[in-house]
């Protein structure tokens, strides 16, 4: 039986989709929701040591993006509780793809719901791709969220 | 990231005319003006000139990219220009700047601003995509050396 889902969050469109799915699910089946929104400073670090950024700024881009994070899943309580969906929200940081997987472990996730992935356009741009490295070694199922205009009906009806 | 999503043809000047920091910074804002996506074309200038004050974005090995979000451009705007003869970036290495991506971006598009720089970032250790990137013979040209090495 399905007690935990949970669902990876960046503040885009597509995540934004990936939430209602997952709000529509955790209704249905009567679960948990989790919701992993992550400060890449992976990739902050990433261009801090190729120079790209200073180190001031690079503090600045965190702070932006934790209050970017704060903002997205402070929206999405709201959107869960107006579905009657129990939602606990973490806000992290580090390796995205790490954080995640981390997280599923912890709470014992069943299955994590994502947002659907851009086109790769080469191996060693998977490589580099934090959505792909989620959906690979996830260690629980995974659902990809690919028709909006269902998802958007589905999380009308739900009210 | 698909960085070829992002920079055109049309973004794209092959000899730079300008001799300093300052006025390549401009003479690559002006290339993106056609596009619609720079709102403040001056406000755009401030903000990459305002960054270059915290540290010349001249990162060594003839490249630089100017870079900042800001308010006066929407969604993620990128010109690339080449300077045959150099021009002097204060780089940290303290060489001449051939290859110049000058990159803006609205604040709410942060997330997709640093994939691009790291991807770029990537590319640009590269010695021989730099190469390439030196030697092409149109923007066109280009872009197909930014296809080909997003493949690679």
């Amino acid at each position: 039986m399905i007690k935990n889902v949970l669902v990876s969050v960046s503040g885009s469109p597509n995540s934004l989709m990936a939430t209602k799915y997952a709000i529509c699910l955790a209704r249905v089946m009567q679960t948990k929701l989790f919701v992993v929104y992550v400060i890449d400073s992976k990739v902050l670090n990433e261009l801090l040591k190729s120079r790209i950024f200073v180190e001031a700024e690079a503090r600045a881009y965190e702070r932006d993006l934790e209050q970017q994070g704060k903002v997205f899943l402070e929206r999405i309580k709201k959107m869960a509780d107006s579905r009657a969906v129990a939602c606990e929200t973490f806000l992290l940081r580090g390796s995205v793809s790490e954080e995640v997987i981390n997280k599923i472990n912890e709470v014992n996730a069943d299955m994590l719901v994502m947002g659907e992935m851009k086109e790769l356009t080469s191996r060693s741009a998977a490589f580099y791709d934090e959505g792909e490295r989620i959906f690979r070694k996830s260690p629980c199922s995974v659902v990809m969220v690919k028709n909006h205009a269902m998802v958007e009906n589905l999380y009308k009806e739900l009210v | 990231m698909k960085l070829t999503d992002f920079l055109r043809p049309e973004f794209c000047l092959m000899d730079l005319k300008a001799g300093n920091k300052e006025a390549a910074i401009k003479e690559l804002t002006s290339v993106l003006l056609p596009s619609g996506k720079v709102n403040d074309k001056e406000d755009f200038i401030k903000h990459i000139m305002e960054r270059e004050r915290l540290g010349s974005t001249g990162i060594g090995n003839h490249v630089a990219i100017p870079h900042a979000p800001t308010q006066s451009v929407n969604g993620l705007v990128v010109a690339f220009g080449r300077s045959m003869e150099g021009l002097d970036f204060q780089s940290l290495d303290g060489d001449e700047v051939n290859l110049i991506f000058l990159l803006g971006t609205n604040p709410q598009e942060l997330g997709t601003y640093l994939k691009f720089l790291a991807t770029l970032s990537r590319l640009l250790n590269n010695r021989q995509f730099r190469e390439e990137f030196m030697t092409a013979d149109s923007p066109a040209a280009l872009i197909e050396v930014l296809k080909k090495h997003e493949k690679s």
